[in-house]
């Protein structure tokens, strides 16, 4: 039975075409003809979800198999969440408007710690009950997959299995045991035993967790000798052959990223300290350029998109750049459809680039130097110089650009007021570039926007054991920039830091904070990466009400010994590397990228991108 | 350079999309269509093609009219449908195309617009009582109604812009559906929008009321004192 959403209810929200499916591509089935029913979970609104790539193809995927139905599921708004609760309609998938609890998977994508509540949201709205232990035979399987399932404890009374790495690659593998499994009248813990023996599946309802007096960790156990110890994520070992949908949904209403995006390859090379995808998506591999562009050719005719963008951790790392964005110039010219380039190296070929793609206005380059100095620069490993960027600006002013905007971060570990203020004359050594560029030459007025944002430290990084600076230091040094900007030519953003103390809580939280998301959920909390729904001080209370200590996870600063929350998921990259990469920071000493020289992190076992066979 | 006019429908599946958001509709079909269309010059380039007045949220629509001008002057109006209506999502169909010869722009020549609002009230009436009711709303000089502009609520007589009003009434079970068919005033000179005409006519009746559905059945653009069907006007 399909929900009713009448009219009078659809007109009465914001957006209503956001709960309608029926956009060009969607994939319609008839729920009688498939064997599993699969509700692809966005907790997040439906402009930020559908803007998803990773979702895109995993949709697409699931609907190739003739036996299986993926619809996508995203979370209400709130004025249509109240409806839903008035009207008792129950969450349902887009495709069939069929109520997402009588489905035989519920996935949630896991992309940042702030989506959580909307998880717990959603499965309540979904009449699924919050936590697996109270799920019967009768209910759907709640799984997860996502960066964030990296730390999957938080959630770890909540999803029934966690699938770790690429989704491509395992989720069919899941499926396949599913089939197998339904109709022979086994129950529900059989078929989580099933697939626990797949590589990259975690059970959190299958281990036994003990804590010390001090609140740490004392021991992380298997209840069964059969349970794998060490959860290994799985990756595509060969971008090029990896499943790639030929066609797209194309939204009706407009979407954070509306266009074909293309990734050109996965993981990053860099290995800046801070930056958890660095490490977890390693080894970098890359898609051919020619693959690249027959992808590009077939999305483009299957959806009508005027624009392509290339996304990638740092694009301008890609070895066949140059092969792709003239292939795709060249193309997609006469078709006119535009290139936007996010975030490329500058230097005398990218700014031709820019040049020649359509969309990039004069006005917008980026930059991330993360830190005001060249001493923490080198503590986080990010390989970019005073030099370089000045080099770049300068370039770029010749070339009548007369934007720039600078990303930094606040509260990066040992971070002094010395390297807070080296943000600010970095700004202004911008400005001076500017100066000295003939006047024929450069853009009318200058804009130099200065933001920042608060350090989180992240699961699988070298900064893991670090404490997150506290509330009080960051506003301070806010507050500091602030007073050493001052000049029209030089704006400064910066983010309000309460959301990253809460997201540097779930980032290494372990199972007891998931107490906490449920509580908080209770009392009111969701959409909490949005500002007008963030609701601090009763996240506050909801700590207080568990007896869970935030400050316990977000400023402590942990022993190399201690057994963290998440040392049962093996990503490739090997603790005793990030511990050499920690103590390398504090000595300032930078580690090459891997293709320069490989700093032997571990991730060679998946054989496979820069450090494998090819 | 050739202007195809062509008339749409739209419906259920697609109601509650926004018209700038139909706008994007068709220009990626176009563009799946490899369809011949011009787009103009400069910085960001945008297709050739304008639409008649915007249908409200939640309303379909059988009459719906586009112009798009075309640099292949040799496709025929009708290839130029088919190859459309390959790549329009569900709801969006072109009934008709037609190579238009005036450069009119549909949007400044549009008069009129018809639909039918099915209306349903507890209210207990009857075919008689209501026509007398009605006539009477009707034979008013003078019917003011508080307008939502830009800029505020402001006081409008929509008297003229009432060309026509009929209705059938329905009886169903404890309600009374009343199927109304109004002729109103369009485009950008004076519109009226046909909820706000019902509200005013069931506020003058005293009744209390719920829209069911609201469809429109016609488009009309003005030509000297003529209304005319737009498909008829580009010969
Ligand atoms: S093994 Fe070496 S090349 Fe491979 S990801 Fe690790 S550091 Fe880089």
């Amino acid at each position: 039975m399909s929900v009713k959403l009448s009219d009078a209810l659809l007109k009465s929200v914001e957006k209503p075409s956001r709960y309608t499916g029926n956009e060009w591509n969607s994939v319609i089935k008839d729920p009688k003809s498939v064997d599993i029913r699969f509700a692809f979970c966005f907790p997040d609104s439906y402009e930020v979800g559908m803007s998803h790539l990773g979702m895109k193809i995993l949709y697409h995927l699931l609907n190739d198999r003739d036996d299986c139905y993926c619809e996508r599921v995203f979370a209400p708004w709130t004025d249509m969440e109240e409806k839903m609760r008035q009207n008792n309609i129950p969450l349902y998938g887009l495709e069939s408007k069929n109520p997402i609890r009588d489905f035989d998977f519920v996935g949630f994508t896991l992309q940042y710690e702030m989506s959580f509540t909307n998880i717990i949201n959603m499965l309540d709205l979904a009449g699924i009950p919050l936590t697996s232990d109270k799920r019967s035979d009768s209910d759907s399987f709640v799984c997860a997959g996502g960066p964030c399932a990296y730390n999957p404890e938080p959630l770890a009374d909540i999803i029934d299995f966690f699938m770790m790495g690429e989704g491509e690659e395992i989720i069919n593998e899941v499926m396949d045991a599913y089939a197998k499994w339904k109709g022979t009248g086994r129950n529900r813990q059989e078929f989580l035993e099933d697939i626990v023996k797949i590589e990259g599946i975690y059970v959190p309802a299958f281990y036994d967790v003990s804590y010390n007096e001090d609140g740490t960790i004392r021991s992380f156990e298997p209840k069964k000798p059969d349970y794998p110890v060490k959860i290994k994520k799985r990756i595509i070992k060969d971008m090029d052959k990896a499943y790639f949908p030929e066609k797209i949904i194309v939204p009706y209403t407009d979407i954070v990223h509306d266009r074909i995006m293309l990734e050109v390859f996965r993981g990053c090379t860099r290995g800046c300290r801070f930056c958890q995808a660095g490490f977890i998506y390693r080894p970098v591999r890359e898609k051919s350029h020619k693959r690249l562009i027959e992808i590009a050719n077939k999305l483009e005719e299957s959806s009508g998109y005027e624009e392509i963008s290339l996304t990638s951790l740092s694009t301008s790392d890609y070895t066949e750049l140059h092969e792709l964005t003239t292939g795709l110039l060249d193309e997609m010219e006469e078709k006119k459809v535009n290139l936007s380039l996010p975030s490329l190296r500058i230097d005398s070929f990218s700014l031709d680039l820019m040049e020649k793609a359509q969309k990039v206005r004069k006005s917008g380059l980026t930059f991330a130097p993360e830190a005001g100095s060249q001493r923490l620069r080198d503590v986080i490993n990010k390989g970019v110089t005073e030099e370089d960027l000045l080099n770049a600006v300068s370039m770029a002013f010749n070339g009548g650009w007369n934007g720039v905007k600078l990303y930094f971060m606040l509260g990066l570990p040992t971070e002094t007021m010395e390297d807070v203020e080296g943000i600010a004359d970095l700004a202004y050594k911008v400005v001076n570039a500017y100066k000295t560029v003939p006047r024929e030459k450069k853009g009318k007025f200058l804009n130099v926007t200065v933001s920042t944002s608060s350090f989180v430290p992240k699961a699988f990084t070298p900064f893991q054991w670090e404490p997150q600076d506290t509330r009080e230091n960051l506003n301070e040094k806010q507050m500091l920039l602030k007073s050493k900007i001052r000049s029209k030519q030089v704006t400064y953003n910066y983010h309000e830091n309460r959301l990253s103390l809460l997201e540097a809580v779930f980032a290494r939280g372990d199972r007891k904070t998931c107490k906490v998301l449920l509580k908080a959920w209770e009392m009111g909390c969701k959409f909490d990466s949005w500002g007008e729904h963030f609701k601090f001080d009763v996240w506050m209370k909801a700590f207080e009400e568990c007896g869970v200590d935030p400050y316990f996870y977000a400023t402590r600063r942990r022993d190399y010994e201690e057994l963290l929350p998440w040392d049962h998921i093996d990503i490739g990259v090997s603790k005793k590397y990030l511990i050499s990469e920690s103590k390398k920071a504090l000595e300032e000493k930078i580690t090459p990228n891997c293709r320069v020289n490989c700093g032997g992190c571990g991730a060679t076992i998946f054989d496979s991108g820069v450090c494998g066979g090819n | 350079m050739t202007i195809i006019r062509v008339k749409f429908r739209r419906g259920d599946e697609v109601k509650f999309i926004s018209h700038l958001d139909l706008m994007k509709v068709f220009e990626r079909a176009i563009r799946r269509a490899r369809l011949p269309i011009a787009y103009s010059q400069g910085f960001n380039p945008h297709p050739g093609m304008v639409f008649g007045l915007p249908l409200g949220v939640g309303v379909t629509s059988e009459a719906e009219y586009g112009d798009f001008e075309i640099t292949d002057d040799e496709m025929s109006a009708q290839e130029f449908a088919d190859r459309l209506n390959l790549q329009l999502p569900k709801g969006v169909e072109v009934l008709a195309a037609k190579k238009k010869a005036s450069k009119q722009n549909i949007m400044a020549t549009i008069a009129a617009s018809e639909y039918i609002v099915i209306v349903g009230t507890p209210v207990e009436c009857n075919q008689k009582t209501l026509k007398v009711s009605i006539d009477k709303y009707l034979s008013q000089k003078e019917i003011v109604v508080k307008k939502r502009t830009k800029n505020g609520v402001k006081d409008t007589d929509i008297r003229d812009m009432i060309f026509d009003l009929n209705f059938e009434l329905q009886p169903c079970g404890d309600f009374n559906i009343i199927r109304f068919t109004a002729l109103v005033s369009a485009g950008s000179k004076a519109n009226l929008k046909p909820d706000l005409l019902i509200e005013s006519l069931c506020g003058y009746l005293g009744f209390e009321y719920e829209i069911d559905r609201i469809h429109r059945t016609k488009l009309f653009v003005r030509s000297q004192d003529q209304l005319l069907d737009p498909m008829e006007e580009v010969v």
